[in-house]
């Protein structure tokens, strides 16, 4: 197992390098000149002073080669330390540190809420297979996959604000137990939810045609106890590996989301560094970005051999 | 026992495509009539062909210029002369939303056609060097660029392209005088539909080797390159007809999936730039004035939905019609 995780984490370095020097790179020779960047929306004509601008730049060892530059920076990330912001001059850690928690606690939320409502949905849908609630719940879940949440969340807003009336404009961060939390985690939920329906839906279709449920049927076990104790294990499995794509899905969406909805999480900062050229925050949500789906990865490769040892001995042989 | 097993399983497929075959123009018959038998397919089809039509002949019919300002008409609700009602300038939504359907038509399928057109080349290069190092390296590729979160990285690749086409723009302007560099609407939709099709290709790329792969090696194929059959001659009976489902299958959820990109990139301010109307930047305005006229920003943002279920529907219809060994 510890071979197995420490030969993941291997691969890994490889391709957190390559993206991020695919990022350095296009900021360092795309965006332009960061020293101007600052001193053009600073007051004063400092961004015209090319001695003024010189010195600056060599101060902060930008006049230094692309290479340099870059390994540096990997050195200074090796320490865990991202820089500051050419913005605001804020260290970027302190920055992420201030908007992770919030974006951390509306995707565990939205996570557990969504695992628990879609496998339910998804059981439901199965067990009444081809009946009109299997074509309700599976038509949803179809029709709300594709649909992005800046689209959504904008139309439930005016359903719930403007047409029924019945909720507070949501917008901005209040904490998680406010009651305009309540939206924008429906909307970052109900996208990964569809996903889960579906896999639990199809993954009990396929357990309910074994003959060990056929077995205990016959034997007269109450059918509350068929479904909990002899169903549920396999429909998890399926629906665990998900947790992958969901996290990538919530990530980008996050982005998206956050900017409807004014939460200064980390989509919002995103944005805003990307708008503004602040390439080291740009460069540290990368590389968190990447680490986060990473780690979620990983987690799931450790958690579905116990869910389903058959699993492990596949990957051995394979 | 393996070998039974092997054969037993050979002897199947042999028997299917044996099937198809004979009459491949009768596999894509019955599967239109699958396809056709599935309502929320052919909703999604109708749907789709009308937003192909509109892209297309919409400048034609379009009540009112998607430009032309009216002060006095600001902000009017639903109406005969205005459908859609007004936005915050008094410029007519319904021309407006016509014309986000062209934009959105003409970046999602350039989108899936250039991503298309890499994932063939590159996937046809993994194919027959599998297991050397190119091959290697394409998979490695793949994912790499399917395992990072990826809108944000198309986000960056976007924003920082950009002022080096500026730049680049600017001087052949002053070496040619050529008009058409001045023009920077059509640098907006090159770099938006080129980085989605960057972080597109790897799907597609891995869809097409992975078909040639599982069908290259069929003992029906070989017997066909035994027995003389032309390369054109086996593309045509054996290969596409084969891979044909799950291929169609991708690039209708692809066309679905960009049209979702481009308007995310808009509705951020990164993508196609106002004037020209796009569903994204449209939803994004709306949003600013959404509490006092919701339909500004409800008109937009229902048709993208509407649509985006339309791809929905259509692809799992597809995928039922052209891949029937995966019914259960």
């Amino acid at each position: 197992m510890w071979k197995y995780i420490g030969n993941r984490l291997l691969r890994w370095i490889p391709t957190v390098l390559v993206v991020l020097f695919v990022v350095y790179a296009l900021v360092f020779f795309g965006a332009g000149d960061p020293i101007k960047l600052i001193f053009l929306r600073a007051p004063g004509d400092i961004a015209y002073n090319a001695k003024r601008i010189e010195a600056i730049r060599e101060a902060a060892g930008l006049n230094r080669s692309f290479l340099v530059q870059f390994w540096n920076y990997l050195l200074h990330l090796g320490q865990g330390d991202f820089g500051n912001s050419l913005v605001s001059g804020r260290s970027v850690g302190s920055m992420i540190a201030k908007a992770f928690p919030i974006t951390l606690q509306m995707g565990l939320t939205a996570g557990a809420f969504l695992t628990i409502f879609g496998t339910a949905l998804g059981v439901i849908a199965a067990l009444n297979h081809n009946r009109w609630l299997d074509n309700v719940i599976s038509g949803f879940a179809m029709g709300i996959w594709g649909v992005p949440v800046f689209v959504s969340g904008p139309l439930l807003m005016i359903f719930f604000v403007k047409v029924l009336g019945i909720m507070a404009v949501p917008y901005g961060w209040h904490g998680l137990f406010n009651s305009r939390v309540i939206l924008p985690m429906l909307v970052l939920a109900i996208t990964p939810m569809a996903l889960i329906i579906r896999q639990a839906r199809s993954a009990l279709l396929q357990v309910l045609s074994e003959d060990y449920i056929r077995t205990a049927r016959s034997k007269g076990i109450p059918n509350i106890q068929i479904v909990v104790r002899h169903m549920m294990r396999p429909v998890l499995n399926p629906v665990v590996s998900q947790l992958g794509i969901i996290m990538i899905n919530m990530l980008n969406n996050a982005v998206l989301l956050e900017t409807v909805f004014g939460i200064p999480g980390v989509g919002n900062l995103a944005v805003e560094s990307i708008t503004s050229s602040d390439y080291p925050v740009i460069l540290a949500l990368v590389f968190i970005g990447s680490t986060v789906v990473l780690m979620v990865n990983l987690l799931v490769d450790i958690v579905l051999p116990f869910l389903d040892p058959r699993s492990l001995s596949k990957k051995e042989t394979v | 026992m393996k070998d039974k097993i092997d054969t037993v399983e050979n002897a199947e497929i042999n028997f299917q495509t044996a099937i198809q075959d004979t009459s491949s123009e009768s596999f894509m018959k019955d599967a239109f009539l699958r396809l056709i038998a599935n309502k929320g397919a052919v909703i999604g089809l109708i749907l789709i062909s009308l937003l192909f039509l509109v892209a297309f002949i919409g400048p034609y019919i379009t009540p009112y210029d998607f430009l032309s300002q009216n002060i006095e008409m600001r902000n009017q609700g639903i109406s005969w002369a205005h459908p859609f009602g007004t936005d915050d300038l008094g410029r007519d939504i319904l021309s407006r939303v016509i014309y986000g359907a062209r934009t959105a038509v003409i970046i999602s399928l350039s989108v899936t056609v250039i991503s298309f057109l890499i994932g063939i080349v590159v996937g046809s290069i993994g194919a027959y060097n599998f297991g050397g190092k190119i091959d290697a390296f394409i998979v490695w590729l793949i994912d790499i660029t399917m395992s990072i979160p990826s809108l944000l990285l198309v986000i960056v690749l976007n924003t920082s392209l950009k002022p080096l086409f500026m730049r680049w723009m600017e001087t052949q302007y002053l070496e040619t005088k050529n008009p058409m560099f001045r023009e920077t609407i059509w640098i907006d939709f090159v770099l938006v539909f080129g980085s989605i099709a960057l972080i597109k290709w790897p799907k597609a790329a891995r869809i097409i080797r992975a078909q040639i792969l599982s069908i290259r090696n069929k003992n029906y194929v070989i017997a066909a390159i035994a027995s003389g059959v032309s390369t054109i001659g086996i593309l045509r009976r054996y290969i596409i007809p084969n891979s044909i489902g799950p291929v169609v299958v991708l690039f209708s959820a692809t066309l679905g999936e960009a049209m979702v990109f481009e308007s995310a990139f808009s509705f951020l301010g990164v993508g196609v730039r106002p004037p020209i109307p796009s569903w994204g930047n449209m939803i994004s305005d709306g949003l600013r004035v959404w509490h006092l006229h919701p339909h500004i920003l409800a008109a937009p943002a229902a048709v993208l939905a509407i649509m985006t279920m339309a791809f929905s529907f259509l692809g799992d219809g597809l995928n039922d019609a052209l891949n029937p060994r995966q019914w259960k």
